[in-house]
């Protein structure tokens, strides 16, 4: 694990730990219902109706940090899934079908009320429906409408006139979708929906991600990175999995304001730093420490990656007079977004202007196949702007096959023959 | 998947000189785009389509020529410039390439389905390379967003985008499309659907035909004039119907999609028949009619594609096995499960599968290499477990 910076990072662990064992204790001895849900849905209609919920990507990332994934996916080949299968989305799912519990990261998964996911590849509701079997929950699914109308620069209209950016027709489907899944969770919870509660709600996940909005722009003013990209990933992610909550709106503004405070004291994460870089794609979970392999050598320091850029691009909406449509439109489009051209590429671009970034690393995720689609348009338009680019193929949760000497080795190269000035190796030594 | 092998004119010639349906079928599918270049040729608009779950019979009630691509230029060197290895299938490869190097450009439409998320991903990749690169001859892109969850909200979606299309197609060709049009190309297709079965019953016990015959039978009826076919593949059967029953023990395929015989043939090289497969390109091409008879016949068109068409978006597993299950259990001797290396969604089911097969003593084979090229090694395993499976179960 790479050496915590910021108060705000030692805080989201802990809360994140002190969560979940509640969450544990709730499940087991209150027969609290909660829910396992895919990264891209709509979290907010879970919290207002009071059903913790746990992202799968969470929790295959916490399956990875603790060096699980290699055990749990061979266990998966093993039961006749082959390994050229999708595993960022299944990692979780292989943890419930070993049924060992003792092994699992803070004593497991309990069994959730229902899981629920997007229909966003050909494989998610398999694996979901499995999964769902193999606890004995309920699964609900929403299908996922094309784009078929994409302006290239969303971000200048996602916030305001997100209307005009999501084609009417997907953003009605989706409401339906919602409401269906509203009413399974009034079942689970034989309590109402209330829509007031979901503007509020969607209020407070404005205010968290303006926070966020200032944090970048801060980063990104700022001479020197203040906080390096994986800080910034754990305290991001840790607000966005309860967005809107007390806790998470509290956490960003310190977040905010403690990278704030190193920037006016003029405090870099790295005082080495000579090279800018930019990580894209899902974290590398099983290897946390990569992202600050390069500093000392190189002064290289990962400075951006989605996860904090896409909370205020992504997430702002303004005129929640109907929230739910509002809710929809933040729904929709997450994987064109963040995968797909032209919004991917695009957006990738000017998030790397903005950044000042030196050079990229694209995770081209072998393992997890088709989350990779759209990264050869993304490489292409950096390179069209300057920035080199050096592809990753790795997979975020599978260590398998990951030679992490190998790869130092490669980002090295990478880093003396296309980003680093020609200077004499002696000279960079001694700065 | 290999281009034309003959110009139109050389095809058209031969075409005159051969009578016989069953080889004039097996022409058509070895020369997909010929019908449709011809038409292209003759002013007609033509429709390139990726998968088969468009309403065939919109397009042609529209006046334009549909067929399914099945040529392409996986070669083309360009395709690495935007697309990841080892992530697209083999076949959309293909078509992507096809399009970014100007060999569709006779095309006036490509209409894209949604019928697996790799289709929606090669729409969004043409429309970019399209923007990014206007030089390059791509032809106009439509995607068909008809979702395959069984719901009502996606019916009531799927629906609404079957309208749309009509009003897309309608500016394309010039030509309102009234149901009486509809209905006309209803028993057009219904005719070549009823073709289509009578082949496919030729294959079931006592099997008169070969699987990779039978799949260049079928496979014709997506390149050509749907009456055409109907007329050519009754022909064809009745002429099959004297012959007498292949000895092999019968196989039917099931998981990834193939748009080509290589593991038909590999298969009946070892005294195997396969009588059936899980594939649109194959046995569940036809499926059953469309009844115009509730005097609807445009949702009377989405209906057949919605719940009758094979999509690997089929959800859930009862719907989306319930196919494999039926004809399975149904007199097949063993099956073989075609999962290649490129496979990211088939072997989700495998397992599943595989335990539905052995709870009934039903024997299976996996073949995880690429049929196109089957190995020694695979045909080794393929013999043996053809000549350890038990005959007429
Ligand atoms: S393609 Fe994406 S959403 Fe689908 S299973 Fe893989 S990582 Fe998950
Ligand atoms: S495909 Fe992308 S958005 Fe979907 S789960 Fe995988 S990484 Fe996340």
């Amino acid at each position: 694990m790479p050496e915590k910076q910021l108060d705000c990072t030692r805080a989201a662990g802990e809360h994140q730990k002190s969560w979940f064992a509640r969450l544990r204790e709730d499940v087991f001895q209150k027969q609290r219902p909660y829910a396992i849900i895919q990264a891209d849905m709509p979290f907010e209609l879970f919290h207002v109706m009071d059903v913790p919920v746990v992202s799968n990507q969470w929790w295959a990332s916490i399956i990875a940090a603790k060096r699980l994934s290699g055990h749990y996916l061979d266990m998966l080949n093993s039961m006749g899934f082959h390994n050229g299968l999708c595993r960022y989305c299944s990692l979780a799912a292989a943890s419930t079908l070993a049924e060992d519990p003792e092994r699992a990261p803070w004593g497991g998964l309990p069994k959730p009320a229902l899981l629920s996911a997007r229909l966003t590849c050909d494989c998610l509701q398999r694996v979901f429906a499995i999964w769902a079997e193999a606890f004995g929950s309920e699964c609900v699914f929403l299908d996922n409408p094309g784009a078929t109308e994409l302006p290239v620069r969303w971000w200048e209209l996602s916030r305001r006139r997100w209307r005009e950016l999501f084609e009417e027709h997907r953003l009605e489907f989706t409401v339906i979708q919602f409401r269906n899944l509203i009413k399974a969770l009034e079942r689970i919870t034989g309590r109402q929906f209330q829509i007031d509660r979901l503007r509020e709600r969607m209020e407070r996940v404005n205010r968290q991600e303006e926070y966020f909005d200032e944090a970048r722009h801060v980063i990104y003013a700022a001479p020197k990175t203040p906080v390096r990209m994986h800080e910034q990933v754990t305290n991001v992610m840790a607000a966005q999995w309860e967005r809107g909550s007390d806790w998470a709106v509290q956490h960003a503004r310190a977040f905010r304001d403690e990278i704030k405070n190193r920037a006016i004291q003029g405090v870099a994460a790295c005082p080495g730093e000579r090279v800018r870089l930019m990580w894209v794609g899902a974290g590398l979970w099983h290897d946390t420490d990569f992202y600050t392999a390069f500093e000392e050598e190189f002064g290289a320091v990962f400075v951006w990656s989605m996860y904090l850029a896409f909370g205020p691009d992504g997430y702002i909406r303004y005129g929640l007079d109907d929230p739910l449509l509002a809710l929809a439109s933040r729904t929709v489009s997450m994987n064109e977004q963040l995968h797909n051209p032209p919004w991917a590429n695009e957006w990738i671009v000017h998030q790397a202007k903005l950044n000042r970034i030196d050079a990229a690393l694209v995770l081209t995720p072998l393992g997890t196949r088709p989350a990779a689609t759209g990264n050869r348009f993304i490489e292409r338009a950096l390179e069209q702007a300057g920035i080199p680019v050096l592809p990753v193929v790795a997979d975020m949760v599978d260590a398998r096959d990951w030679d992490p000497d190998a790869m130092r080795r490669k980002v090295s190269e990478f880093l003396e023959h296309r980003v680093l000035p020609p200077i004499p190796n002696a000279r960079r030594h001694v700065s | 998947m290999r281009p034309s092998k003959m110009t139109n004119s050389e095809f058209t010639a031969e075409l005159k000189n051969t009578a016989d349906p069953v080889e004039r079928l097996a022409r058509h599918y070895e020369n997909p785009a010929a019908e449709a270049r011809s038409a292209a040729s003759g002013k007609t608009p033509v429709v390139g389509i990726t998968s088969n779950t468009v309403p065939w019979e919109l397009v042609r009630a529209a006046g334009a020529f549909p067929f399914i691509i099945n040529t392409g230029n996986a070669d083309c060197p360009d395709i690495c410039m935007y697309m990841e290895e080892g992530v697209f299938e083999q076949r959309i490869r293909a078509i992507f390439g096809a399009a970014i190097s100007g060999d569709l450009g006779y095309l006036s439409l490509l209409l894209i389905p949604r019928t697996s998320e790799q289709e929606y991903k090669l729409y969004l990749y043409l429309r970019e390379v399209a923007r990014q690169d206007p030089a390059r001859r791509i032809p106009p892109l439509y995607l068909y967003d008809m979702l395959h969850t069984r719901s009502p909200e996606s019916y009531s979606y799927g629906l609404q985008r079957t309208l749309r299309l009509k009003e897309r197609l309608q500016d394309l060709t010039g030509r309102t499309v009234e149901d009486a049009a509809l209905i006309r190309a209803v028993v057009e297709s219904n005719s070549a659907r009823a073709s289509i079965r009578r082949l496919l019953r030729l294959r079931r016990r006592g099997p008169r035909l070969t699987g990779a015959e039978a799949l260049a039978l079928i496979g014709a009826s997506f390149f050509v004039d749907r009456h055409e076919y109907a007329c050519l593949a009754d022909r064809a059967a009745a002429l099959m119907e004297d012959r007498n029953p292949l000895a092999g023990k019968r196989l039917l395929i099931t998981g990834s999609s193939l748009n080509h015989r290589g593991l038909h043939r590999a298969l009946e090289k070892h005294e195997a028949v396969v009588v059936a497969e899980d594939d649109w390109w194959g046995s569940r091409s036809a499926g059953g009619d469309i009844d115009c008879g509730t005097g609807d016949p445009l949702k009377a068109i989405f209906e057949k594609y919605y719940f009758d068409a094979p999509s690997p978006r089929v959800f859930p597993f009862e719907i989306a096995d319930a196919w494999f299950q039926e004809e399975s259990a149904d007199g097949i001797d063993g099956v073989v499960f075609y999962l290649p290396p490129e496979d990211c969604v088939a072997g989700w089911d495998y397992p599943r599968r595989r335990r539905y097969l052995d709870k009934r003593g039903i024997p299976h084979l996996l073949v995880r290499e690429n049929a196109g090229s089957v190995s020694e090694e695979c045909h080794a395993v393929i013999e043996k477990f053809v000549r350890g499976i038990g005959r007429g179960r």
